[in-house]
């Protein structure tokens, strides 16, 4: 086999190669001035993400231990008067003589001094925590301490800088010293945060299927009026047809969000705003896959069921329905599933649901309790993108 | 019951966008007869079946049906007037997503009461008449299955049984055959050359080949531009006619 030899080519018309035109180098450093100018205006800043990783540790820590699980708790408190104004007597608030005690060596005392406590009969080798108790009942916190195996435990505290009470009374007094030891005890249970959360997934889903359902209903009839092989026969239909297309793209363009801070403004915070909100994304996204589905129905089925001399409901019945009920089943399923994705963030803006409180969580920098938020959020989503993937394939 | 005879007079059609697509077009077609339409495609076969049963409302001329003229019936009446008339299409025109039984029954909705039919309710014994259908084409065992999964010609043999359901006294059939593949294509065929020959029915049927036309027609109307240029017995058709209707470069396929 001899290879072809390629016929030598007239060199008068060699063009440039191609990167060394003109097109290809306007082309690059176009593409140069936009991304210079992309980077600039989005202040991309990569330093940034190596240097903040301090701040987002403790969130990334906590997302893996999220508060979901605790135990009762019991609380061991005594009490003791105190002053801080050697001119006033403080109060007496004595424990049971049978249960714990707490002593100093003197309950009149004054700001700044070192004062030791020592308590004995509290629960063995517990934990626990000292605070100042101000006369309006404010606990600071002023120390913590380790009982023994007999209960008793020691420690030296100093008087914090109180509220002293009200100009008129007599000041200084009515002060206390409080001691508290809590352990947990009895069967893990679900958690407070859980509990809370779980309740706002709920709300979360239902938000979204409220916001979906009242779709579906207004999507059906506007999406006849927006399906061009239906409508637009004549002048008049030509012109609704237009219309309802022009307000289900433009509705459609407009992010729920933004329509959940309008509603919240209309209707107030809550999750009925969440739900105006999704339901009128939804109108317009289901009433144009609809409009569509009913566009592309093959119109053979029609013809054959109204030669058979059936009335024209009963070809609606057996031609249609059938031709476009179950996409519809699909794409509502699919729009629902969605909907649950977008009430969580819903919540951000204040149109209810769990991000309502996954928002305050992080703000209270309570990353335990926002790791619960995030994972329930993940496992619900999950768990109707599964679901509504199966159903889609049984009905279509 | 016998089948119905047919006459068409001075029939003429034409579409809003100005297309004549039948041009005075007249013929009488006798009880039991099996007459096959042959013609170029766009010749106006499709025009002529669907103005026989006024899918498609004639522009003018008659049409009688057991010599009732259904260009003058108004709508209910001609409804009623469908029932008797089958129609087997290209395309089979089943409802995909619905069951091979529901497309059967379906043919039925014009003799049943309105409101049960829309909650998918049929009687028992026309559950019984449809399995009885679907056995006279072949696939009883057929019936629970979604009619997309079922081979062209199977679909088209529901098309069959889904006419039968009408108690038909005419079947039009717009080129039954022509999605599918030739031995499938007598298959079908001779299902309606058995309604025809046993049961009496008046069949009107477009084919693509002329060999086919000759084989079950036993009359043959050619159509050309809308105008009906032949009619007489299948043996009659030679060369010259041939060319005639085809035009001259046509040459004559042997489909066996
Ligand atoms: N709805 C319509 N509007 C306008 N013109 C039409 C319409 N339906 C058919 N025609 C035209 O009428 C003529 C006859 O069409 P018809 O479908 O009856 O032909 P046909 O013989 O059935 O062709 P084929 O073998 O391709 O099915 C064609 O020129 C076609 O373009
Ligand atoms: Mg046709």
């Amino acid at each position: 086999m001899t290879p072809e030899v390629a016929p030598a080519r007239a060199t008068v018309l060699q063009p440039r190669p191609w990167f060394a035109s003109t097109k290809f180098l306007l082309l690059v450093f176009g593409l140069l001035a936009v991304y210079a100018y992309g980077w600039r205006v989005t202040k991309i800043d990569l330093p940034e993400l190596l240097k903040g990783t301090k701040f987002v540790r403790p969130f990334v820590v906590d997302l893996v231990r999220p508060d979901v699980v605790s135990r009762d708790v019991q609380i061991q408190e005594v009490q003791l008067g105190m002053s801080v104004n050697a001119a006033v007597a403080p109060e007496d608030v004595a424990p049971p003589a049978s249960g714990p005690q707490l002593s100093v060596p003197t309950r009149v005392t004054a700001v700044g001094a070192q004062l030791q406590v020592t308590g004995r009969g509290f629960r063995p080798n517990g934990s626990g925590t000292l605070f100042w108790v101000n006369p309006i009942g404010n606990p600071q916190q002023v120390g913590t301490f380790h009982t023994d195996a007999t209960g008793a435990f020691a420690v030296t505290i100093t008087v914090p800088e109180v509220f002293r009470g009200p100009e008129s009374g007599p000041r200084g007094a009515q002060q206390r010293l409080l001691a508290r030891v809590t352990w947990e005890t009895g069967p893990l249970r679900p958690s407070k945060t859980l509990l809370l959360v779980g309740e706002k997934i709920i709300e979360t889903v239902f938000l979204a299927l409220m916001g979906t359902t009242i779709a579906i209903v207004a999507a059906i009839p506007l999406s006849f009026l927006g399906a061009k092989n239906l409508t637009a026969k004549n002048p008049l239909g030509t012109t609704i047809y237009f219309f309802t297309r022009t307000f289900f793209n433009v509705t459609r363009s407009i992010e729920p969000l933004i329509l959940a801070i309008v509603f919240t403004v209309w209707v107030g915070l809550g999750p009925f705003a969440g739900v105006l909100a999704l339901a009128l994304h939804s109108v317009a996204v289901l009433g144009k896959l609809y409009s569509e589905q009913i566009e592309s129905i093959d119109p053979g089925p029609i013809e054959a069921i109204a030669a058979t001399g059936a009335s024209p409901l009963q070809v609606v019945r057996y031609a249609v329905v059938p031709q476009i009920v179950p996409p519809f089943i699909a794409f509502t399923i699919y729009r629902w599933d969605t909907n649950v994705r977008m009430s969580t963030v819903i919540g951000f803006v204040g149109g209810g649901g769990v991000g309502f409180i996954l928002q305050q969580y992080i703000n209270l920098l309570q990353y335990r309790q926002a790791a619960t938020a995030v994972w329930a959020i993940t496992l619900v989503v999950a768990a109707l993108d599964y679901l509504s993937a199966v159903v889609r394939e049984r009905v279509v | 019951m016998k089948g119905a005879s047919l006459k068409v007079e001075h029939l003429s059609k034409i579409y809003p966008d100005g297309t004549v697509a039948l041009r005075d077009v007249s013929f009488e077609v006798a009880p039991g007869q099996f007459v096959v339409i042959i013609g170029l495609s766009g010749s106006g076969k499709s025009t002529l079946m669907r103005c026989i049963n006024r899918l498609i409302e004639p522009t003018s001329g008659k049409v009688y049906i057991d010599d009732i003229d259904i260009t003058a019936l108004s709508v209910a009446e001609m409804r009623r007037l469908r029932r008797s008339i089958g129609m087997i299409f290209q395309q089979f025109n089943l409802v995909k997503r619905s069951s091979v039984l529901t497309n059967v029954l379906s043919g039925r909705l014009g003799y049943l009461p309105p409101w049960w039919s829309l909650i998918n309710h049929f009687p028992r014994d026309e559950v019984d008449r449809a399995m009885a259908n679907l056995r006279r084409v072949g696939i009883p065992e057929k019936a629970r299955t979604r009619a997309d999964q079922l081979s062209g010609g199977q679909q088209q043999r529901v098309g069959i049984a889904r006419a039968l359901m009408q108690e038909p006294r005419l079947i039009l059939a717009d080129e039954p055959v022509a999605s599918l593949d030739p031995a499938t294509s007598h298959s079908v065929l001779r299902y309606l050359e058995e309604l025809n020959k046993k049961d009496g029915i008046t069949v009107l049927c477009a084919l693509h080949f002329l060999s086919l036309a000759r084989r079950y027609g036993s009359r043959i109307l050619a159509l050309k531009a809308g105008q009906l240029v032949y009619q007489g017995v299948p043996a009659d058709i030679d060369e010259r006619r041939f060319k005639e209707i085809y035009g001259e470069d046509a040459v004559e396929v042997e489909i066996t």
